[in-house]
């Protein structure tokens, strides 16, 4: 995130009572011990259901209601349609428009954190799906039956969510970062940026179906509702809000073809985004140089920097494949395509561990800014000041750099440790013999081990 | 705590690679000696 004072850079220095690979041992060896307590202790499959229990307050079945989905959507399409505008209208200043931090702060990282605890939020608020759903409707009104549309091809699944959640990821890294080159995001382009995607949403929902498209090529819809997959709230097919065993409905998420490709594309630039200026700073400069022989600097910083999320993005499926390989070792074991399938799932905790421990620390300075100057003074032209808090700043000394590497590795172990849990979970369902199941994951478990590692060795040359 | 670990300079990465060889090393010696049980029964 690179449009903003770096909040990892902002806090002092470290000072670690043991040196910071050493966590990376002990990481380790969390993982082998949850290992084998899982191998001894569990041996039933507890996630596969879901558990669903209905909740009989009424409030819960009033935030489903259909005024209440309505004011949702509007919510959702006045703020997008305002960061649009402050984008447009507002200052170029990134720090001071309310548009980049609403759009890559807020949304971006605030939907996957809560949604993973409390269920998928972004869907009432999704400002496509509102205009989408209310289009249908008057078409419906209109002409006496509902609208027609093309029949979504089963083999490109979750495919155009995965490619997006790249290109949403270049646009702010990649197109916006450029190290070495004083370019950064601006409002504009984002604004610019959000227009086309609306234009191209809206055209997928006209040809497939909302809900079909929200299912499955809505980059956000898909990416927070991964998340959302975690969370402990829910809805049943009758449309009432249930209470569900917590990771349970993640186990359902990844048959579609596809799913695969968007939780390793958000592991893959997440991490692609920590070592952009860390661990792959001196290889990211020194294929930018020959780069920049043939053409000019800026073009040649983005060109490697593209280069480099993509051989992130096939460097951590390889490592998922090889784990999935791995397995194939294990009598009864089934095909390769469907334990890839069926394995995707387990990444989901990793993809939030990786997002928690990169930018949690950016999600906490920043939303201080949201909540004040940039409430108060959305464009940033110093001409407003809605709540009277214009005049407010980011208390940087809220989160200490011990603090920040302690939640960082804690979220990383957390996160592998669930991912584990939930890939021997799914490996008793496979292989009903205990044994055989956790033998299974011997190669699962060095997957966790090598993205635990990678992600702390990300950090701590980050951290610096 | 600093290690007097300066001169590792970019090599600092092994550091981290080393849980990862442990556990992959430890996978493949299970497997191996899995296999050969099972062949001598």
């Amino acid at each position: 995130m690179s449009f903003i004072p770096f909040a990892h850079a902002l806090a002092s220095r470290q000072d670690l009572p043991v040196p910071a690979w050493l966590f990376a041992w002990a990481a380790s060896i969390v993982l082998i011990v949850s290992f084998f307590a899982l191998s001894a202790a569990w041996r039933e499959p507890k996630f596969e259901d879901e558990r669903r229990r209905p909740l009989r307050a009424s409030l819960p079945h009033a935030l489903l209601s259909l005024p209440a989905q309505a004011l949702c959507g509007t919510i959702g399409v006045f703020l997008l349609g305002f960061a649009i505008y402050a984008g447009l209208s507002g200052t170029e200043a990134p720090d001071r428009n309310f548009a980049l931090t609403f759009l890559f702060v807020t949304c971006w990282l605030g939907f996957p954190f809560f949604s993973a605890i409390f269920g998928d939020l972004f869907r009432p608020f999704n400002p496509w799906r509102a205009i989408g759903r209310a289009v249908g409707a008057g078409f419906e009104a209109i002409a006496g039956e509902p609208p027609a549309h093309l029949q979504y091809p089963e083999w490109l699944g979750r495919w155009p969510a995965a490619i997006g959640l790249l290109a949403v990821v270049w646009l702010e890294v990649i197109y916006g970062g450029g190290a070495g080159v004083a370019v950064g995001l601006s409002p504009e382009p984002v604004a610019i940026a959000a227009l086309l995607y609306s234009a191209y949403t809206l055209a997928m929902m006209a040809a497939f179906g909302v809900e079909t498209w929200c299912e499955r090529g809505e980059v956000f819809s898909v990416y927070f509702g991964m998340f959302g997959r975690l969370g402990v709230f829910g809805s049943d097919d009758s449309g009432r809000v249930v209470r569900r065993r917590p990771f349970s409905a993640a186990t359902s998420w990844a048959v579609v073809p596809g799913s695969a490709a968007v939780v390793l594309a958000s592991i893959a630039s997440t991490s692609f985004d920590g070592a952009k200026d860390g661990a792959y700073q001196a290889p990211i400069e020194k294929v930018t140089g020959w780069f920049a022989e043939a053409g000019t600097s800026l073009a040649a910083v983005r060109a490697t920097d593209t280069i480099f999320m993509l051989l992130t993005f096939a460097g951590v499926g390889l490592i998922y494949l090889l784990g999935v390989r791995g397995m194939r070792t294990v009598p009864g074991a089934p095909s390769f395509a469907k334990l890839r399938i069926g394995f995707a799932h387990t990444l989901i905790p990793i993809a939030l561990a990786y997002l928690v421990a990169h930018y949690f620390s950016l999600f906490v300075f920043q939303e201080q800014a949201q909540f004040t100057y940039l409430l108060s003074d959305p464009l940033g032209t110093a001409s407003t000041d809605l709540f009277g808090t214009a005049s407010g700043g980011i208390d940087f000394r809220l989160l200490s750099a011990n603090a920040i590497w302690y939640v960082q590795v804690g979220a990383l172990v957390v996160g592998h440790v669930l991912g584990l849990t939930l890939a021997h979970d799914r490996a008793l369902v496979y292989w009903p013999d205990y044994r055989d199941a956790s033998r299974s994951q011997y190669w699962m478990l060095a997957v966790m081990v090598a993205f635990t590692c990678f992600g702390l060795y990300l950090l701590s040359v980050s951290n610096g | 705590m600093t290690l007097p670990l300066a001169h590792v300079g970019h090599y600092l990465w092994v550091l981290y690679l080393l849980p990862i060889l442990f556990v992959v090393i430890g996978i493949v010696k299970t497997t191996l000696s899995e296999r050969r049980r099972k062949d001598e029964d």
